[in-house]
């Protein structure tokens, strides 16, 4: 009698460490990486007491700017900032569906979010002195760098020299809006309504250049054998999540949520679900890892850098 | 509610127009350079279109006719986009000054032809069998008789449809004309002075509308045919 | 055989099922309040009562005389107000139909204005001879009248306000053309692994708006231009 206790004993601890041993494996580990020893969810402080209160997100993205914020043909909301919203979902509600998608624009996003529309605007939007004057940046989650897509025959060299009395297409209100106004004085500056007329305008010889985001212009220049990127990369300013000001919970939230992303290594896996695969090699050092921090130049703010 | 008001009335700040008056003053001008030429050119579209379509000359009339349906059953912006993404596909390449006046004289040409052509039409059939039996060739009984007394009529109509396009100057924001509500709206996106902004754009704005529309009044007075007629 | 191309399939799919049902819908709520507003303001202004005129004639000066872009960007860009204990913020559809509605409005108020003054003074006094009062008087006697003289106009109201949801688009709402836009986006990138379109994308696209435009409008205008006959 005393044995088969003893041996229930044994057995019972030997299932329970086998059970535990199943479930402890299935939550993190893809590997040997250090990420391993990270829990899956990363120590989350308070969520702001509106969006608890609502039990989902209100996020503002891009609707028209593949490959970050984009409608499939089905209406779905896709792209690189879209996955990152899906993430703050998961993380504060236990599932990617638990945020709503406010479609904005380049020059409705910043309206949009101090109009109180939505909580967050996570929509390209890139580290201005001016825009922190307005709203709150998160620590950065994206980093674009400017390049000029030009027609096959047009040779750049240095931007100084090319600039001057040249015609260059942007979208309004952007960051490359600023600075060839800031920089270029004798540069003709052209505003588009979108990303695509701007490319028309390359194309149809309506102007010499479009300057805008790498990600963009490079799946441009990929399909599109009459175009070409210039080799200037300029204006490296990263991106970050938009919050109102005076709201220090949600940016102590979105921060932190960030850093638990950027930890994991989550922004490289976001990159490998939006952008076809021949352009990871280029964009990985777009996204934050845990080896490599992104960082704001607050002490040189972008668009007042001139290229000599 | 009623005190929210008030408060937004206290802080109104006249000081954010006064600064931005060069900058509306520069939309507003280029607000009237495309309108202009847009309804300079539409009403010449539509006295030609208009009398095309009174006279009924075959072939022409129908063509003219189809524009007109085409025009008027489709929205002015998608005529705006569609010009101004598709032209470049043809190798047709033009400025946005151009795009601008050229899709809204599009449009208002076609209001045009159907203002003159009821005007036209409107025109009592003896004075244009006067003109006739006066020796009056097609051509000459339309210079002397229908168009004069047609043009009157069609006044009144034709003036509202250049209120029209002015307004609709408004849309040309989306392809990047720097007209009067552009500039007000990046006004308003920098400095979050809704109020101050839509004050501005309302007075410009009404301010062309009601000129013109008084002018109508005027007109349909003093044009008025005498009641021999 | 498919004379469309390929690419172009899933783009028009799009376009109808996320842009018209959108477009449709905002001018359906527009044309209503327009309809509900503008008769009644209408029907006020004929009362003998010169400020209570004023009041209304400049609310139809205003709204008519204003571009309606003007007006639904005013209306979106208006920050939150606070209607007793509810924090009152339009969202970017509501804001267009709240647009529309003002511009319908007026054009309905000045409509039915003209209509009602056009009713014989005979139908006043005969109605108020058999003892109605005058709310009884608009209802049963001028107002079904002056209603169908109406009808014609109205439809054209219908016309021109499914045309003008289009200003919808400068706000972000997922109208027709908005679609027709997000797809042209989606086909120019080569990001989205949607098929890259050609360079005449434009002309099939913004085409296609227009003829979805056309096939809804065209018969109305026939409609009000039959109902106008018909009348006379």
């Amino acid at each position: 009698m005393k044995r088969l206790v003893v041996l229930t004993i044994v057995l019972g601890l030997v299932v329970a460490a086998a059970v535990a041993a199943t479930f402890g494996s299935a939550a993190p580990a893809r590997g040997v990486s250090p990420q391993a020893k990270l829990p899956p969810k990363p120590k989350l402080p308070a969520l702001p007491a509106a969006v608890k209160a609502r039990g989902k997100w209100l996020i503002g993205v891009k609707c028209d700017t593949p490959p970050f914020g984009w409608q499939d043909t089905s209406g779905k909301n896709r792209g690189y900032d879209v996955e990152v919203a899906r993430q703050f979902a998961k993380w504060a509600f236990g599932s990617t569906s638990k945020v709503d998608f406010t479609c904005v624009t380049t020059a409705s996003r910043i309206g949009t979010l101090t109009s109180g529309r939505v909580d967050i605007i996570i929509s390209t939007l890139t580290w201005t002195a001016d825009r922190e004057k307005v709203i709150d940046y998160s620590v950065p989650y994206y980093n674009a760098a400017g390049r000029l897509l030009v027609k096959n025959n047009v040779a750049v060299g240095k931007l100084a020299t090319w600039m001057p009395g040249k015609k260059i297409v942007s979208t309004s209100g952007s960051i490359y809006d600023r600075w060839i106004k800031n920089c270029f004085k004798n540069t003709s500056f052209q505003v588009v309504s979108s990303p695509a007329a701007g490319v028309l305008a390359v194309k149809n010889d309506q102007a010499n250049a479009m300057m805008y985001d790498d990600a963009f212009l490079v799946g441009v220049a990929a399909n599109d054998s009459s175009l070409k990127l210039s080799s200037n990369i300029f204006l490296k300013v990263p991106w970050g999540v938009g919050i109102r000001k005076n709201e220090p919970d949600m940016k102590r939230w979105v921060d932190a949520a960030v850093r638990g992303m950027r930890n994991r290594d989550l922004f490289w896996s976001i990159l490998k679900r939006t952008i076809p695969r021949r352009f990871w090699k280029t964009f990985r050092p777009n996204a934050p890892s845990p080896a490599h921090k992104l960082q704001y130049p607050r002490s040189s703010p972008p668009e007042n850098n001139c290229p000599s | 509610m009623f005190d929210r008001s008030v408060h937004v009335l206290a802080s109104f700040e006249w000081s954010v127009i006064w600064d931005s008056q060069g900058a509306l003053w520069g939309g507003f001008k280029h607000t009237m350079k495309a309108g202009v030429v847009g309804i300079v050119l539409a009403y010449l579209v539509g006295l030609v279109l208009g009398a095309l379509r009174a006279h009924r000359i075959p072939i022409l009339n129908q063509l003219a006719a189809s524009y007109v349906e085409l025009i008027r059953n489709t929205p002015i912006l998608v005529q705006i986009f569609f010009l101004y993404y598709g032209l470049p596909v043809l190798g047709i390449h033009l400025d946005v000054f151009t795009v601008a006046w050229l899709s809204i004289t599009i449009w208002g040409g076609a209001f045009m032809t159907e203002n003159f052509r009821a005007g036209f039409e409107a025109v009592p059939q003896r004075l244009s069998e006067a003109g006739y039996a006066l020796g009056f060739t097609r051509l000459q009984e339309f210079l002397y008789v229908t168009l004069p007394i047609g043009g009157r009529i069609a006044l009144p109509s034709t003036i509202n449809s250049a209120i029209s396009v002015i307004k609709n100057t408004s849309l040309l924001l989306l392809i990047g004309y720097p007209e009067l509500t552009y500039v007000a709206n990046n006004i308003q996106s920098n400095t979050f002075r809704t109020f101050e902004m839509f004050t501005a754009l309302a007075v410009y704005y009404l301010a062309i509308v009601w000129t013109l529309s008084a002018l109508i009044r005027f007109l349909e007075r003093r044009l008025a045919l005498p009641e021999a007629f | 055989m498919n004379p469309l191309p390929e690419w172009f399939r899933p783009v028009s799919e799009y376009i109808l099922r996320e842009g018209v049902p959108e477009t449709l819908r905002m001018a359906a709520i527009a044309v209503v309040a327009s309809l509900v507003i503008g008769v009644v303001l209408g029907t006020l202004m004929t009362i003998r009562f010169r400020p209570l005129q004023w009041l209304i004639r400049f609310y139809v000066e205003v709204w008519r005389g204003l571009p309606i872009l003007v007006t639904v960007l005013f209306i979106f860009w208006l920050p939150a107000f606070d209607v007793g204990r509810h924090h009152v913020q339009l969202s970017a559809y509501q804001s267009a139909a709240l647009a529309l509605t003002l511009w319908g409005s007026a054009q309905v108020a000045e409509a039915t204005r003209g209509a009602v003054q056009s009713i014989p003074k005979e139908q006043h006094e005969a109605a108020a001879a058999l003892g109605f009062g005058w709310v009884g008087r608009q209802t049963f006697v001028i107002l079904p009248q002056a209603l169908r003289r109406m009808v014609p106009p109205l439809v054209g109201l219908l016309v021109n306000t499914i045309q003008n949801t289009t200003i919808a688009f400068a706000i972000g709402v997922n109208e027709v053309l908005q679609a027709g836009q997000r797809q042209f986006e989606n086909v120019t990138s080569g990001l989205t692994g949607q098929p890259v379109a050609p360079s005449y994308a434009p002309f099939l696209i913004f085409g296609y708006v227009a003829l979805l435009f056309f096939i809804i409008c065209f018969p109305l205008t026939r409609l009000a231009a039959y109902l106008e006959k018909r009348l006379t």
